[in-house]
């Protein structure tokens, strides 16, 4: 008995060290990529697997500039902060561009373009304008470019009395809103396609055209120096276009944005030269 | 594919974030049982300088008194300018620290059920301190820990769930990718999560029960 209990408590122990302490040996091009894997179609987990348009895009980024990735799991809300911290080296998401964030990582050129719909029931009558208005709830992913945007343009800016509720993913916001519980969801056009593929009883009750350019980010300060390889792979995944299959296998029917999009001003790394094109950038 | 294959699939999966859950559990509890132990040893028989006790109060009051979300997030962030701490090391230390602080309670009453005369007169029969906690006082104590503890084991195994929050992939979060990659059943899916997390805390409780009355005090049975 006492032996059994003493080597269960080696493998215990043997098992916590094994993860408790990274390794500093790590090998220089090896990357830890944070991803919100259950954000799908940009990355997800199915039967165990790491799957997405981040996530392959990525793993053929990483093929292209010849560096190692390993994906690390997080909920969107931590995923910023991770990488802020340093915790991560590479934040691979539908992650949309904002002037707020770009103060705290840095950015990658454009590699999507999405704009926001106003997700209503199947059987609602609801149109884009009376869905956000007169006391409806409607549903945001906390921390989301939608609930600034919502919180920026209607909330705090407007007599539109709205009220917001924030979930912690957009499928449990899209849940709630079957239960009654909300009237409609501001979500992206990308994965709002995805719900209406999967045949959930969603449709679009309007487009708001916000434009709002998807990339990937590093932590401020690009400490790694990928943010050239990065931004020299997306072009060139592109160019191969091994980008469009990726996009064609995972939301079939969409015509991707050309690439590099549309690059935000107040953006500092899409300043010229771009980190890795410098023929890019805003003069 | 339908759900029930999904989970039938996926199953695997589950049972893989219950055991880093378990992994989990069985570390903060180890951690929050050596310390929650010494806390309480220093607490009652140590010196009774403020110097001392001060700090541990104070320790013992902070980390019963912070939600444990709030405490992952200060541990996992917080603590990485220092040291690059993992995920899931940064979870076992912010529980395990957070689990000593309620264990060393739970040691504390069990140790002050065991009647105060009885120290008295292992100190008047010549044996030290140290020899009258560890032949006297402890068997006795540990016994009736193990009821209280029970309680703490039950609640510490519902909360290895949030570590979810700071990127470990233990049950809850694997649930999530089922319910994500298959675009809702929200309800079916964490169905089986919590008969799972039920089974788990049921086998516990009740080798712990089984404990409990075989190493009853006599006189003490229920």
């Amino acid at each position: 008995m006492k032996k059994l209990s003493f080597l269960s408590a080696a493998v215990l122990c043997s098992a916590i060290s094994g993860s408790f302490f990274i390794t500093s040996a790590q090998a220089q091009e090896s990357y830890t990529v944070g991803v919100e894997a259950s954000f799908p179609p940009w990355a997800y987990v199915e039967g165990g697997e790491f799957k997405g348009i981040a996530i392959d895009a990525m793993d053929a980024i990483a093929d292209e500039a010849g560096f190692e990735i390993e994906f690390q799991d997080m909920p969107f809300p931590s995923l910023i902060p991770a990488l802020a911290a340093e915790k991560i080296d590479i934040l691979a998401t539908g992650l949309t561009v904002t002037e707020e964030r770009s103060q705290n990582i840095d950015f990658t050129i454009p590699w999507w373009e999405t704009n926001d719909v106003v997700l209503v029931p199947e059987d609602s009558d609801l149109n884009v304008f009376t869905a956000v208005c007169c006391g409806a709830r409607v549903g945001v992913q906390g921390g989301s470019s939608q609930q600034a945007w919502m919180e920026e343009n209607i909330v705090n800016s407007s007599d539109i009395d709205v009220e917001l509720a924030k979930y912690d993913n957009y499928v449990t916001a899209v849940d709630d809103m079957a239960i009654g519980r909300i009237s409609s969801v501001i979500v992206d056009d990308t994965s709002a396609q995805e719900y209406i593929n999967a045949g959930r009883p969603v449709k679009m009750a309007g487009k708001i055209y916000i434009r709002a350019p998807l990339a990937l980010a590093v932590s401020k300060g690009d400490p790694q120096e990928i943010l050239g390889d990065l931004n020299q792979g997306i072009l060139s995944i592109y160019e191969a276009g091994i980008w469009g299959e990726i996009i064609e296998e995972y939301i079939p029917g969409v015509t991707p944005p050309a690439i590099p999009g549309h690059m935000p001003g107040f953006v500092d790394t899409y300043q010229k030269p771009v980190a890795g094109l410098p023929e890019l950038g805003n003069e | 594919m339908n759900i029930y294959d999904v989970l039938i699939r996926d199953f695997p999966f589950l049972l893989k974030g219950l055991g880093v859950a378990i992994v989990l559990l069985a570390a903060l509890l180890l951690i929050g049982f050596v310390l929650g132990m010494a806390i309480c040893l220093i607490q009652l028989y140590g010196p009774k300088s403020r110097l001392v006790q001060w700090p541990l109060k104070a320790y013992e009051r902070i980390f019963r008194g912070i939600p444990i979300i709030i405490m992952l997030f200060i541990f996992y962030y917080g603590i990485s300018g220092v040291w690059d701490i993992s995920a899931f090391g940064a979870a076992i230390l912010a529980m395990g620290l957070r689990s000593a602080a309620y264990q060393s309670q739970i040691f504390r009453s069990a140790f002050q059920s065991v009647p105060a005369g009885q120290m008295m007169a292992a100190r008047a029969m010549g044996m030290s301190k140290l020899s009258a906690i560890r032949h006297i006082m402890f068997p006795q104590a540990a016994r009736h820990a193990i009821g209280p503890w029970t309680n703490e084991f039950s609640s510490e195994i519902k909360e290895t769930s949030l570590a979810y929050v700071i990127g470990v992939v233990e049950l809850t979060r694997q649930a999530h990718y089922i319910i994500t990659s298959t675009q809702g059943n929200v309800l079916t899916v964490f169905a089986v999560v919590a008969l799972l997390y039920f089974i788990l805390n049921r086998a516990g409780n009740s080798l712990l029960y089984a404990f409990e009355r075989k190493l009853a005090v006599p006189g003490f049975e229920k």
